[in-house]
């Protein structure tokens, strides 16, 4: 089977006052079609850039070299043209904040309407419009609220109706950059239904982005942990929210409690330190400073992404099978 | 018995129709953390601002030490806000910051040592490393133990902390949570802490108040009530929670309603799966679910669900 997404050391390098610095830093990954990735990591830890630089959304002056193959093309050398219609049609992002992402002037299914329109995925202006109504019914809106402005819907809704939009051309893929960050519980809950519902109705893959590895472990088959721009472990999610070997992974995983575990009660779990600032990485492994298992060793170079486990994989020397 | 730091008594707040606080009874005890849980428009930042004496009751009132609460105790009551980045002045130095509340009490004591101690027993050791130092020179989780530092120099009774680490990366959360528990332990402070992270609680706190439209509709210790939640909004909100496992998961339809037209009978009714399930009927008190209002749970209950259901089960069982 071929990937439908394969990206091949990405690196994303922002330019500063400080000089460059590299936000991402040799990223490869794979996506089969209908297959759900999480990436979790902190701010800083260069996962939005990476969610940005494959639709290549990133302003200028930001350098990005490798490839970010979508099916046999290669997003970051394709032509400005080709780049607008993949952008719907192949891979369509959700931000979190759905509040600035859509225009307060605007009927939501007009916002809906436009790229349908734009794109020509349907014959005329009257079917784009069945199809955006069809699309809000999907994610849980009737009907009825499709002539409503923004500023009328709650922030689930919303939320909601950017989800509906990026599937309006009918993309392949669907990248969500903290979708559901800004919401309660309970409308959260609604959220991750619909995405699940429809990756399971449409085959449709997703990139899940967010800190909260627990979300992640409930929607994605596979998890990928970033820190300091780099892949530091992988594998099953299950298996790397439960049994993980790379000790920042554990740290992750420790800050969000398991109700009702004795040994979290009145004990928060958390790291020293702080996440470190690209523009001045620690020597060696980056995560030594903060690491509670760190040795001598950890200082002298940086380890690669090796297996850690049964199909499972790490970048700490201390994580071997 | 110890003599509550804080009481609210039939606490009503509305704003024209709207009727964001509609009965609430609540008590704060010294040295402990109390969890007040509950989504957007559930009527916990107006509870919060009314304990502060920031917002005037409709009715009932809100008893500070006895005395009712105003502006007035404002060094006894300090808050900590969710952004810690918004709350600093990006233009004042750390030693300026902290030293603030002392400055609006006109603090006759010695203030530079009052701020070294506010910082160190933030965390912030040693002191003097951090004092010349601007918001924008420490990071995200320094500058949540300069709030906290800042919270804590007037030396008061009652924190109130408002989504204290929602926007704090993962690894940093628990060395704050840690940090607020410990202050509590130490200082006798009492926490009160509003969050709809069920996590947190559970790391933390001593109590939980589940808060839904306006009223208390449960309350108990934090293991008892986590462990086996009575009322369904609670056992429903539970199971949403993505670190809670093996819970089969129970999303309600729609989102809290508006607090200008609470519904009548119980106001959880519309959207309950116990009554929707039909064992309300089974249980024959779907009339009341619908038409009666539970009772407003007392201040002094340890143990309480406002359900019509619960109580049936527990007469009948």
């Amino acid at each position: 089977m071929t990937a439908l997404l394969s990206v091949r050391d990405l690196t994303v390098t922002y330019r500063t006052s400080q000089g460059e610095v590299p936000a991402v830093r040799g990223v490869s990954f794979e996506l089969e079609p209908g297959g759900s990735l999480g990436l979790a990591g902190e701010s800083g830890c260069g996962k939005s850039t990476m969610a940005n630089a494959i639709l290549r959304l990133l302003p200028a002056g930001i350098t990005t070299t490798g490839e970010v193959l979508l099916g046999e093309e290669d997003v970051l050398t394709m032509k400005p043209g080709r780049l607008r219609a993949v952008r719907w049609t192949g891979a369509a992002i959700v931000f979190q904040g759905a509040l600035h992402a859509l225009n307060p002037v605007q009927r939501v299914i007009d916002q809906i309407t436009e790229p349908i329109i734009l794109h020509k995925t349907e014959p005329d202006k009257k079917a784009a419009e069945k199809r955006a109504v069809d699309l809000l019914g999907q994610v849980g809106i009737p009907a009825n609220r499709a002539e409503d402005y923004p500023h009328q819907l709650s922030g689930g809704q919303r939320q909601r109706v950017l989800i509906a939009m990026a599937l309006a051309c009918d993309p392949d893929l669907l990248i969500a950059d903290e979708p559901t960050t800004a919401l309660d519980l309970m409308v959260q809950a609604q959220v991750l239904a619909v995405l699940e519902k429809l990756r399971a109705e449409r085959q449709l893959s997703m990139i899940f982005i967010t800190h909260d590895l627990s979300v992640l472990t409930y929607v994605c088959d596979r998890l990928a942990v970033m820190y300091a721009g780099r892949i530091v472990e992988r594998g099953p999610s299950d298996q790397v929210f439960e049994r993980p070997t790379h000790p920042y992974t554990r740290a992750l995983a420790a800050a969000f409690p398991t109700i009702g575990d004795r040994e979290s009660r009145m004990n928060p779990s958390g790291l020293k330190g702080d996440p470190p600032d690209p523009a001045a990485l620690p020597a060696g492994c980056p995560f030594h400073p903060r690491c509670p298992d760190a040795i001598d060793r950890c200082r002298d170079a940086e380890p690669p992404l090796l297996p850690s486990g049964p199909a499972q994989e790490a970048a700490c020397i201390l994580a071997r099978p | 018995m110890t003599e509550a730091l804080v009481v609210v008594e039939d606490l009503h707040i509305h704003f024209g129709a709207a009727r964001a606080v509609d009965g609430v009874n609540l008590a704060v005890m010294p040295g402990e953390v109390l969890a007040l849980v509950g989504e957007s428009g559930s009527g916990k930042t107006t509870l919060i601002r009314a304990i502060q004496g920031l917002t005037h009751p409709t009715s009932g009132k809100v008893l500070f030490e006895g005395k009712e609460a105003d502006a007035r105790h404002l060094p006894d009551v300090q808050m900590v806000f969710q952004d810690p980045t918004g709350a600093l002045n990006p233009r004042r130095t750390v030693s300026e910051i902290v030293a603030e509340g002392l400055r609006i009490e006109k603090f006759k004591g010695n203030e530079a040592e009052a701020v070294s101690t506010a910082l160190s027993r933030a965390g912030l050791r040693p002191p003097e490393r951090f004092l010349r130092r601007f918001p924008h020179e420490i990071s995200g989780g320094q500058r949540q133990r300069v709030v906290i530092a800042g919270a804590m120099v007037t030396e008061p009774r009652l924190l109130l902390a408002d989504e204290p680490v929602a926007s704090l990366d993962a690894s940093i959360r628990g060395e704050i949570l840690g940090l607020l528990r410990n202050l509590v332990d130490t200082t006798g402070l009492a926490v009160l802490v509003v969050t709809h992270d069920l996590g947190l609680a559970w790391n933390i706190a001593d109590r939980v108040a589940v808060m839904y439209l306006g009223r208390i509709i449960e309350v108990g210790p934090t293991e008892e009530l986590l462990d086996s939640p009575k009322h369904p909004y609670t056992k429903a909100l539970l199971s949403v929670v993505p670190e809670t496992r093996g819970m089969e998961q129970q999303i309600l339809s729609g989102e809290i309603p508006d607090p200008k037209r609470i519904p009548s009978g119980c106001r959880f009714h519309p959207r309950c799966p116990v009554l929707q399930s039909g064992e309300s009927e089974r249980l024959g008190i779907a009339e009341r679910c619908r038409g009666e209002d539970p009772a407003i749970i007392s201040a002094a209950a340890t143990r309480e669900a406002a359900c019509w259901a619960v109580k049936a089960i527990a007469v009948a069982g």
